[in-house]
């Protein structure tokens, strides 16, 4: 008996140690269970890194500790006393904040207006001489040297990170959520940061530090998380974990799920690019494509992987590099270019940029390529327009009453499977599919998988951007990896698998990094 | 909740006010169904409900265009200046109705290839071009056009029909085979509902924003002139403040300003609505300040219903699931 109250004691003091206690929290969207019964301590004086893959759920669970997302189930212990994050505003006064990777500020408020936005000293006047001199205290126990009275436009993004951190601590911050705080900073930026952070946590602060840097990760972390398709894997000290195990943990999921495509055999180069860059977002890319052949484009979100797509079709044209097609040189300025030298781009956003939700699926569909549905007179051929997406209709199993429905009324695979239609109506043979699956059911999933098989059988070359790994994986003849807007490698299907590719994806050598806190 | 379909159109309420206000018209005065009141009642907007029709493509398309009654004033100043300066009416015409659409082109460059909001590009037009159009007349007023261009405004052509009125009804007719039959008119709905979609499904989108507003500017001369015809005489401040009562026709017919959604029949409709309602008024002897207000009353529903409609419609869903 006395040991079971011992050890029940001992479990009361650990609760107690701990600043914020998310316990089997469960968060779904539609058809995706972004947060399944995940739960995650963070500990007063420490620093809490969080890693994952795109789509493990960091977000999502950022989201709930700021109060922007309701959790379905679980529940939150602040101290060890339950609490409830309605709203942003509740979240602050439990002393919950968060800095991001851009950082929200008001651009014509100054510094001290920006860091006291939540809590001027209300009443009838603001009382600004005490507001600039407590931002002044603020920012002169940061090490920060700024002028508080300066607009925060003008201000760098390191120097809009430290406003926000003095915001944090102006709201007398317990638990400071980091999202990808480094992703835009120089060296030397990181530096100072870090310095920040180590400050913070000397007293007493909780940190959760959000990031794709390992390294960085390895240098400032005390304790390490790992989470995986919405789930918890791993809380490990940082010295037990490297940055093989950290990266086994999050890609280690069961193969198999997805099927390997059986390659077509490919024909004749398609398209050849020699060091295309545009710059500021990407450079040095370097890759071809065969008929035939899908290459598949992986790492993490911001990479630079839309980007060289949008480049390839037109949208933001390259400014360095060459494009080669069918053997001679061009340049690509238009998307009407792109589509008169073959190429075809599907959006990953299907609601903006792909496609025109009140209009009918069979409006959408010839939409690049009305010019074809026109009679004598110059008028639009409903008819034969509705041929085209009947056809359609029955080859890629869109499920609609009606062409004539309006393309928003339709489910997000229906929708993705209309976009698909568009662009092969234009008769492709480069085709670029940008995140073709995401937020699409298994089902519809699994059918466009098919198509892509198909279409490579086909002869047309694919160039597949993905964030979902196994279906990069499953799908490519061959994996370019980006990180930070360069290519990092290309991989043949024998050599590519998860961990390789996610290896190269976050900056990594295959050979085991210096590892240990290098503080 | 449970009307069919046809009855929830906006078309449909516009026809009920229309019959309504034709019944109380007719009840109220003997002149109203006169084949002379009819044709009046039609010559006396004539110029506003032409340029009604490009003003439809034009905010369909998701964009404004404040400019058009100043570039109705230009057109007819350019002419009068250049008629008065010596020079062969017909060539002032052609010269103004060329005033006109590099008018709008204008305003078109800025907003498709620098990407300003029309709103601020056309307010600018509206000053700008009023504003030449005052320093060509200053304060004079021109007149002594020969008779065949008075003509052209004041006098019956086929039967009692004046040639402004069949201008009208051929304009119409090709705007409706436009926005709901052509490529053209495609893209203008498509553009207003997404033009980023638009764009990414390599539409030109800057070339059919700047044919755009150049056609509104060439019909708003034309308009112009009409309108100075049906006057005989030109001065400085012709037209002024008709842009308001243009985009109300546009609006009340149903035309989104947010664009994408809208058709001519309701902008038809909107017109007719209008027009009689405007007389029906004027036969009864409202002022012409009361019946601005009242058609200001019917702007606002005409804004208000459709969205307190659509919110009502969720509430209600919301409550359902």
């Amino acid at each position: 008996m006395n040991r079971t109250t011992g050890h029940q004691k001992a479990v009361a003091a650990a609760d107690s140690a701990y600043v914020l206690n998310l316990r089997n929290i469960a968060k779904r969207f539609g058809a995706t269970q972004a947060l399944e019964d995940v739960s995650l301590a963070l500990r007063a004086g420490e620093v809490h890194a969080l890693l994952g893959e795109n789509g493990a759920g960091k977000s999502t669970l950022i989201k709930v500790m700021t109060g922007v997302h309701q959790p379905d189930r679980g529940e939150i212990l602040l101290a060890g006393e339950p609490i409830a994050i309605g709203s942003a505003a509740e979240a602050q006064r439990h002393g919950i904040a968060a800095i991001y990777q851009e950082p929200l500020l008001f651009p014509d408020l100054n510094v001290a207006e920006n860091i006291f936005i939540c809590h001027q000293n209300r009443g009838a006047i603001t009382d600004w001489r005490g507001m600039v001199r407590e931002a002044e205290r603020i920012l002169a126990s940061l090490g920060v040297s700024l002028d508080v009275r300066s607009p925060a436009r003008g201000l760098t993004l390191a120097a809009q990170q430290s406003v926000e951190i003095a915001k944090a601590i102006s709201l007398n911050v317990r638990v400071l959520i980091m999202d990808e705080p480094t992703a835009s900073l120089s060296a030397h930026e990181v530096a100072n940061l870090f310095r920040l952070v180590r400050d913070l946590r000397a007293k007493g602060v909780a940190i959760l530090f959000v990031s794709h840097r390992m390294e960085e990760v390895f240098q400032i972390a005390d304790t390490v998380t790992v989470f995986r398709d919405g789930r918890h894997i791993s809380t490990r000290p940082v010295r037990e974990v490297t940055p093989q195990s950290a990266i086994a943990d999050m890609v280690g999921r069961e193969m198999g799920l997805l099927e390997r495509r059986t390659p077509a055999p490919h024909g004749e180069k398609l398209l050849s690019v020699q060091n295309l860059a545009r710059a500021g977002v990407f450079e040095g890319v370097t890759f071809d494509v065969r008929r035939g052949e899908v290459l598949g484009f992986a790492g993490l979100i911001g990479a630079g992987r839309t980007d060289i797509g949008l480049a390839l079709f037109g949208i933001e044209p390259a400014t360095g590099g060459s494009i080669r097609l069918s053997d001679s040189e061009r340049t690509i300025r238009s998307p009407r270019q792109a589509m008169a030298l073959g190429i075809a781009y599907v959006s990953e956003d299907r609601r903006q940029l792909g496609l025109s939700l009140p209009m009918s699926i069979s409006a959408n569909i010839t939409l690049p390529v009305l010019s074809r549905y026109l009679n004598r007179l110059g008028l639009i051929r409903t008819g034969q327009e509705r041929a085209t997406a009947e056809q359609f209709r029955k080859r890629l199993a869109i499920r609609t009453p009606s062409v004539d429905l309006a393309a928003g009324k339709l489910s997000g695979g229906n929708q993705q499977k209309v976009m698909l239609s568009k662009w092969l109506n234009t008769h492709p043979t480069l085709l670029i599919l940008d995140e073709p699956t995401r937020g699409i059911d298994v089902g519809a999933k699994a059918e466009v998988h098919a198509m892509i098989g198909e279409l490579a059988a086909e002869g047309i070359g694919i160039i597949l951007i993905s964030s979902d790994l196994p279906e990069v994986l499953a799908m490519s003849d061959r994996v370019l990896v980006m990180r930070e807007g360069r290519q990092m490698a290309i991989f043949d299907r024998a050599e590519a698998d998860s961990e390789t590719v996610m290896f190269a994806a976050m900056g990594q050598t295959t050979q085991p990094a210096i590892t240990g806190a290098a503080a | 909740m449970t009307l069919p379909p046809i009855l929830r159109r906006w078309e449909t309420l516009l026809l009920v006010l229309l019959v309504a206000i034709g019944a109380v018209n007719i009840a109220w005065s003997p002149f109203y169904l006169g084949v002379g009141n009819i044709v009046n009642l039609f010559q006396l907007s004539i110029e506003k409900i032409i340029v009604a029709l490009t003003m439809t493509l034009i905010i369909v398309n998701g964009e404004i265009d404040l400019s058009v009654a100043s570039v109705m004033g230009l057109s007819a100043c350019v002419a009068a200046y250049l008629f008065h300066a010596g020079i062969a009416l017909p060539w002032a015409l052609l010269a103004s109705l060329a005033a006109g659409a590099a008018a709008g082109a204008f305003n078109g460059f800025w907003v498709a290839y620098v990407g300003l909001p029309s709103l601020a590009v056309t307010l600018a037009g509206l000053i700008g071009y009023r504003g030449i159009a005052r320093i060509l007349v200053e304060d004079r007023a021109y007149g002594g056009f020969p008779d065949w261009f008075n003509a052209l405004g004041q006098q019956p052509w086929i039967g009692p029909v004046t040639v402004s009125i069949v201008v009208f009804l051929v304009m119409f007719a090709g705007v409706a085979v436009v926005l709901h039959g052509s490529a053209l008119g495609r893209l203008v709905y498509v553009m207003g509902n997404n033009v980023q979609a638009a764009r990414y499904s390599g539409v030109r989108v800057k070339r059919v924003k700047l044919l755009l507003f150049t056609a509104s500017g060439t019909v708003a001369a034309l308009a112009g002139l009409l309108y100075a015809a049906r006057l005989g005489s030109v001065r400085g401040d012709m037209a002024v403040g008709f842009e308001l009562d243009i985009i109300t026709i546009v609006l009340l017919g149903g035309v989104s300003i947010f664009g994408g959604s809208g058709n001519l029949v309701g902008v038809g409709l909107s017109i007719l609505l209008i027009l009689n309602l405007r007389n029906g008024m004027g036969l009864a002897n409202i002022t012409g300040n009361t019946q601005t207000s009242v058609i200001g009353a019917l702007l606002v529903l005409s804004v208000l219903v459709p969205n307190m409609a659509q919110t009502l419609h969720t509430k209600w869903k919301g409550r359902e699931t």
